[in-house]
């Protein structure tokens, strides 16, 4: 297949070739963002909900502009879907009757999934590319110790001790490292009011 | 307590990483300072946000792992289930299907003329009855004999020597007769050689009425039971 724009072309005329190669070419992403930390869904599950994501493209070819929106926007609902899967474990095991239902109850666990929820739900390809670019300009801006540290916190969802240990730092320095990191990154994604805002909304 | 503290204290709490100490300390600034809620509510919204899209935005950059190659023919369905058949949706499967499509309603078109045509050859054919009979038989039995008035429906044959009319008796019917009947007075006979179901042909004889009027009703009741 030759350029993205012939690629995106034969898509859209449902040529198997072509098909099979963007599935080649987009399961790694859909793959990744089936394992969003947030969902912590094991290998399998991971697969099986990326492999989904990667068949809900095919409606939706007709919709974007260019070949790269299929990758943004397969990350978009695998991630979506991952997320929306973990909480649906997590209810049935409330449902379930199982023992630790009363401390799950207790912990009120699945509050910490409903604002990914939100955000994972509304965002769109779009917001995905631009928040992308904040991002990665925001990272390039640190030192690239702190950028690797702050990277690893979120999107590896490293804790504090693991960190402490990853980049032998004592966990008080690993504190404080996030923290005026996540501000300066705030303060670029501030620049984009626009973005900033509505990302803002969708926590509302 | 100042900002960068603030931060910490505020993050700590927000990810889950602080001790019951640190989660009181916090309480007690936001409570003695309430200004500082908004503060802490950014440093939530950025982490949520930020844990959130970070993975996400990540993941559009993974090269791997490679498709696992047993879930490739479920792909390929999904594709198939989407656009249909390949043939379909070729370059090549797309002008044959415009042939197609064309060939269809020709197919059609021809499909319902033939039809058309088979019914007007059904309605045409198979409907005529013939009835033989000498033409001596006609003068020479006057007002008691048959005319063509007596079975409109019917097609009169009438013959002036014996072998045209026993050719006629022995020809199998044509394609667009029902029947045909004639009169054996040397047997005191009416013979009716008729088209019965799927084409067979029946060959029946029934005594002859022994007056020229009783022959004369019965030719017209056999005709007319012909024609239902």
């Amino acid at each position: 297949m030759g350029t993205d724009r012939e690629l995106l072309d034969a898509l859209r005329r449902g040529d198997d070739k072509a098909w099979e190669e963007t599935f080649r070419r987009l399961y790694p992403c859909a793959f990744a963002a089936a394992k969003h930390p947030l969902a912590s869904l094991t290998p399998t599950e991971a697969e099986d909900v990326a492999i989904e994501a990667l068949t809900l493209l095919l409606p939706k070819v007709n919709q974007v502009a260019e070949f790269d929106e299929l990758r943004l926007l397969v990350v978009t609902i695998a991630s979506r879907k991952a997320i929306s899967e973990k909480r649906r474990q997590l209810a049935d095991k409330r449902g379930g009757g199982d023992l630790t239902s009363l401390d799950a109850l207790q912990d009120d666990e699945t509050i910490r999934f409903e604002p990914a929820e939100q955000i994972a739900g509304r965002l769109n390809v779009t917001d995905l590319r631009d928040l992308s670019r904040l991002l990665d300009a925001a990272l390039s801006g640190l030192e690239p110790r702190h950028a690797d540290l702050l990277r690893d916190f979120l999107v590896h969802h490293l804790s504090y001790k693991e960190l402490s240990e990853k980049y032998d730092m004592p966990v008080g320095s690993v504190g404080v490292n996030l923290a005026r990191s996540l501000e300066k990154i705030r303060t670029q994604l501030k620049a984009a009011p626009k973005l900033w805002k509505e990302l803002v909304s969708f926590l509302r | 307590m100042d900002a960068d503290s603030f931060n910490d204290l505020a993050l700590r709490v927000i990810a889950g990483e602080a001790t019951d100490t640190e989660r009181q300390a916090l309480e007690a600034e936001l409570s003695a300072h309430p200004e500082r809620r908004d503060e802490f509510d950014q440093v939530k919204i950025t982490h949520e946000v930020l844990r959130t899209t970070a993975p996400m935005t990540e993941a559009a950059r993974a090269t791997e792992p490679e498709l696992p190659a047993y879930r490739l023919n479920e792909l390929r369905t999904a594709v198939r289930q989407h656009f249909g058949p390949a043939a379909q949706r070729s370059g090549m499967g797309k002008a044959s299907s415009a042939w197609l499509q064309a060939f269809r309603w020709i197919f059609a078109g021809g499909g319902l003329t033939a039809l058309t045509l088979l019914l007007v050859f059904l309605n045409l054919s198979n409907r005529t009855v013939e009835v033989g009979i000498y033409r001596t038989d006609l003068m020479r039995n006057g007002d008691a004999s048959l005319s063509a008035q007596d079975v409109p429906s019917a097609k009169l044959m009438t013959f002036d020597q014996d072998t045209p009319f026993d050719q006629w008796q022995s020809q199998p019917l044509a394609w667009y007769e029902r029947a045909k009947i004639w009169v054996d007075n040397e047997h005191d006979l009416l013979h009716v050689v008729r088209r019965v179901d799927y084409g067979r042909i029946s060959v029946e004889t029934q005594p002859l009425a022994p007056t020229d009027e009783g022959q004369r009703e019965q030719i017209k009741r056999v005709v007319e039971s012909l024609q239902k």
